[in-house]
């Protein structure tokens, strides 16, 4: 049963709700939707599933917009009752409720009577289909079914119905549409039918845990898991991951004393191979090692110019659709109608007028190393935006786009929260304990390169540093911290090789404690992350010592995978984390970026993904060169 | 005598002639002339109109944190009530009108301007689009969950006092203090307190780093002393509302101070 249904304006002000129950408006349910999903450019999804674990209710939620009146309807419903007629009841209430509708009234009492015909109507179509196809199709062809119901039937569903709304269309997703002479939507109406259908059979358990991992795939990062680990369920589960890991140590540690020394040729075999020094070392002097006196600023304190606004051309890219696009689209009009048209303003945006503009963006993304998958989710997010809105005259649906894509691009990569960590360790300086950041990421990607410039950075701000070597697996990477701390002269905390990194981060962590360091720098090593051992430790390492922020360090270079090292990493965090703060990546710290020239697609990618700002900037290997992300000339390039 | 005539007619004939092609050209000359005069009166009109419209702004701005209370003060405003209520706000409210207490009033007043900004971290920018027009500014503060936000508020007023557009216009800040109807929540003092502290610590570590948005040019109060809103170059004062109950009478007077009648 369909639990409340709103309607609002883009602006915030409600305009009309109708609630099954007569329990308090769940309007903190769509404050979450509008905070967490929409305005994080996901309004092309189908859906959004939150589960509040105070209240143990899961829900899912439901939107469209009418983009030319800026009007949201929203529907709520248990997460559990998959209710099929939402879709169709969500386009029919847009209808009826735009024909009501005028710019200055802000109350719709009559609108109750027309509502809950519909609702009755919706729901007797329904059952209808419900009853009417009874040929159980089980199995795997069953799943299937389910599966592009929920992922793109529904998208398709709303679509249509979109355009067929003038027409005083009656149910969209009707079986039974041949009967009017819609011939072309009997494809998808037999796929929705079949679909609803087996919702509405017995077996619907079993689809509903693929509809639940469909879901999970449809989002990169579904947020509805990681409320769901909250809850006590999975609380048990947590524990048994860490008394596997725990023996599992115990048995590489075994395993690697029993290692013998290779001999090569004839030369006796070394006696001794590790020539670390297991002790907390202050700086010491070594006559080779210069000490790092003034780089000179480091780039985070150098301005950088504000440039103009700028313009892309679109029209250089050529317009026509492929052979294949079975849609009609204008690819040459006359001059004399292009003007006309551009004099007039054209009627409503139809997905036909979008389709080549937003094709075009897509491509320039992902030609700039945006993933294939979030430019996708990007432009469709914009063409739920951008649908069925009236365009103005002498305006370009090019220009409508490019303006569209400008925004969402604005909104993503502008942080949700401050960046400001210098007064974060000003914070942590008056509560007396200290700033401690964990710098996690694959393997090779830089994280102790820029921990120095951090370090650097930090020194130059008064900030008192301590490093600590959490690195105990790869050859070097102590030294390499040692040698960074006394060319910056500050404290290193290490305890050599082969030791758990959690236990050297805690006791670290004590040692800063006692010396009154501000920050503590946490290095750790790179791993892959789908190398569930490595993942399991880190999350130790994070749940144990409770850092103040977690860094993700990843390059600039990548490709498609930094989306999956980003939502793996997060999962992996959000999956084995025992207390009940969740910790997840806080920020993320972008290297490498001198070797991308204008392909600054990553950042975008990353950002979209995980929701969190990107920190810092590593753009070369000295120790000044760590910069802010400056936003505007971001989009610039992503969109030039 | 004849002759003479003849002459005379001939001489009259051609200097008609070219009194005729003079004529014609300054037909064509007076043609050209008028054209440019024209457009250069229409010219003279537009910037003189500029200019005067510039020196008589109108608009209000409603800048805070989410949840403040912006978008229901905004309808409280048009319409004296706040309907059934509002969510985060994803879009500007804009809008023109004479305040709803005056409407009833049978004198003519001028229209005011008011803008809704959204208080959404990630839809901040927007606020750059309607300073340059700004007479004046409400900050809206959450009287009643204050603690929580106390640094995004403090840091979001310390991007607001120093952006270049308010310091050089000087453009006067109303510090409302929402949701005072309820007992919990902290007194206008206590906020303005709270706010300036909060701001001092900003403008220690701030003044250390310049943002990449080169926005805040600006350094706030005087070296050396705590800071306080009275050492603003532009005018911040307090106000205590309730948005919901409509008891917003300090904000109204503070707008209809800015915008003359």
């Amino acid at each position: 049963m369909l639990e409340q249904l709103l309607i609002f304006t883009r602006g915030g002000l409600l305009l009309w709700t109708w609630q099954e129950l007569a329990n308090s408006l769940k309007r903190s349910l769509v404050n979450v939707l509008i905070r967490s999903w929409l305005l994080e450019e996901r309004a092309g999804d189908s859906c959004f599933q939150y589960a509040d674990a105070a209240v143990a209710a899961a829900y899912t939620l439901k939107w469209r917009f009418h983009n030319q009146l800026g009007l949201v309807f929203v529907a709520v419903y248990q997460k559990l009752l998959h209710l099929l007629y939402v879709d169709e009841l969500l386009e029919n209430v847009m209808r009826e409720f735009c024909l009501v509708y005028s710019p200055r009234q802000t109350n719709f009492p009559d609108f109750d009577d027309t509502f809950r015909q519909l609702l009755k109507e919706a729901e007797a179509n329904s059952k209808r289909k419900g009853v009417a196809q009874q040929n159980p199709r089980k199995g795997l062809e069953g799943k299937r079914h389910v599966m592009r119901f929920e992922g793109k039937g529904v998208k398709s569903a709303g679509k249509e119905s979109n355009e067929k709304t003038s027409s005083g269309g009656d149910d969209e997703a009707d079986g039974e549409a041949d009967s009017k002479g819609k011939t072309f939507r009997n494809g998808d109406g037999g796929k929705n039918a079949n679909g609803s259908h087996l919702s509405g059979s017995s077996s619907y358990n079993d689809d509903n845990d693929s509809l639940m991992s469909r879901n999970s795939h449809e989002t990169a990062f579904d947020v509805s898991r990681l409320q769901l680990r909250n809850s006590k369920g999975h609380g048990k589960k947590g524990t048994t991951p860490l008394d596997a890991q725990n023996s599992s140590s115990k048995e590489d540690v075994g395993k690697k004393k029993a290692k013998k020394n290779r001999v090569w040729g004839d030369a006796p075999p070394p006696s001794k191979l590790d020539f670390t020094q297991p002790r907390y070392e202050a700086v010491q002097g070594e006559p080779n090692v210069a000490v790092v006196a003034d780089q000179g600023l480091s780039l985070m304190d150098k301005d950088e110019e504000d440039e103009d606004d700028f313009q892309v051309d679109l029209e250089e890219y050529n317009f026509t659709a492929k052979g294949d696009d079975e849609k009609k689209v204008p690819t040459k009009m006359g001059w004399l109608s292009s003007l006309v048209q551009s004099v007039a303003g054209k009627a409503a945006l139809e997905k036909v007028d979008l389709e080549p503009g937003l094709k075009v963006l897509r491509d320039q993304l992902m030609t700039k190393n945006v993933a294939a998958d979030v430019a996708a989710k990007l432009c469709d997010s914009i063409a739920a935006s951008l649908l069925g809105k009236k365009q103005g005259s002498f305006t370009r649906i090019s220009s409508t786009v490019q303006a569209a894509m400008e925004g969402a691009l604005l909104r993503i990569l502008t942080p949700k929260c401050s960046v400001d960590i210098l007064h974060d360790i000003h914070q942590a300086k008056e509560q007396g304990r200290p700033y401690v950041i964990v710098f996690v990421g694959v393997n090779g990607v830089g994280k102790s390169t820029n921990l120095a410039k951090v370090a650097y950075w930090l020194v130059q701000h008064d900030v008192s540093v301590m490093m600590a070597a959490c690195d105990t697996f790869r050859s070097g990477a102590v030294e390499q911290l040692r040698t960074h701390a006394r060319r910056l002269q500050i404290p290193i905390f290490d305890k050599g090789y082969e030791k758990d990194p959690a236990m050297v981060a805690k006791e670290a962590i004590h040692e800063a404690l006692r010396s009154k360091q501000d920050v503590l720098l946490v290095d750790t090593a790179g791993r892959m992350q789908d190398n569930e051992p490595l993942m399991r430790a880190l999350s130790k390492l994070i749940n144990m010592n409770e850092p103040d922020m977690v860094l993700f360090v990843g390059e600039a270079l990548v490709g498609n995978n930094g989306v999956d090292q980003l939502t793996k990493f997060n999962q992996k965090l959000a999956d084995l984390s025992t207390t009940a703060n969740l910790r997840l990546i806080d920020g993320i710290l972008l290297t490498k970026f001198d070797t991308i020239d204008d392909k600054v697609g990553a950042a975008l990618s990353m950002v979209y993904v995980s929701g969190v700002p990107v920190m810092f900037v590593g753009c070369g290997q000295t120790y000044t060169d760590l910069k802010k992300l400056n936003v505007k000339s971001l989009v610039k390039s992503l969109l030039v | 005598m004849a002759a003479d005539a003849e002459e005379e007619q001939v001489l009259l004939v051609s200097s008609l002639r070219q009194w005729d092609s003079w004529k014609q050209l300054q037909r064509e000359e007076v043609a050209l002339f008028s054209t440019f005069a024209v457009l250069f009166v229409t010219m003279v009109f537009f910037y003189v109109g500029k200019v005067l419209k510039r020196k008589v702004s109108n608009t209000i701005l409603l800048v805070g944190l989410s949840d403040a209370g912006k978008t229901t003060l905004f309808y409280q405003l048009r319409d004296g009530s706040a309907h059934q209520g509002s969510v985060t706000s994803m879009e500007p409210n804009d809008d023109e009108f004479i305040l709803h207490s005056e409407s009833t009033k049978k004198v003519k007043i001028k229209p005011v301007h008011i803008v809704d900004v959204p208080g959404h971290a990630r839809l901040r920018p927007k606020l750059d689009d309607f300073l340059p027009k700004t007479c004046g500014l409400v900050f809206v503060v959450d009287a009643l969950d204050f603690m929580p936000h106390l640094r995004s508020a403090a840091e979001y007023l310390y991007e607001v006092l120093t952006k270049t557009v308010v310091a050089r216009k000087k453009i006067p800040v109303l510090l409302a203090c929402n949701k005072m109807d309820k007992i919990t929540a902290h007194s206008t003092d206590f906020i303005r307190k709270q706010l300036e502290k909060e701001i001092n610590k900003l403008r220690l570590t701030r003044s250390a780093i310049s943002s990449a948005d080169v926005t805040s040019e600006i350094s706030l109060g005087v070296e050396g002393e705590p800071f306080k809103f009275s050492q603003c170059v532009n005018q911040v004062s307090t106000a205590e509302m309730s948005a919901l109950n409509g008891q917003v009478e300090e904000v109204e007077r503070f707008i209809r101070e800015q915008v003359k009648p």
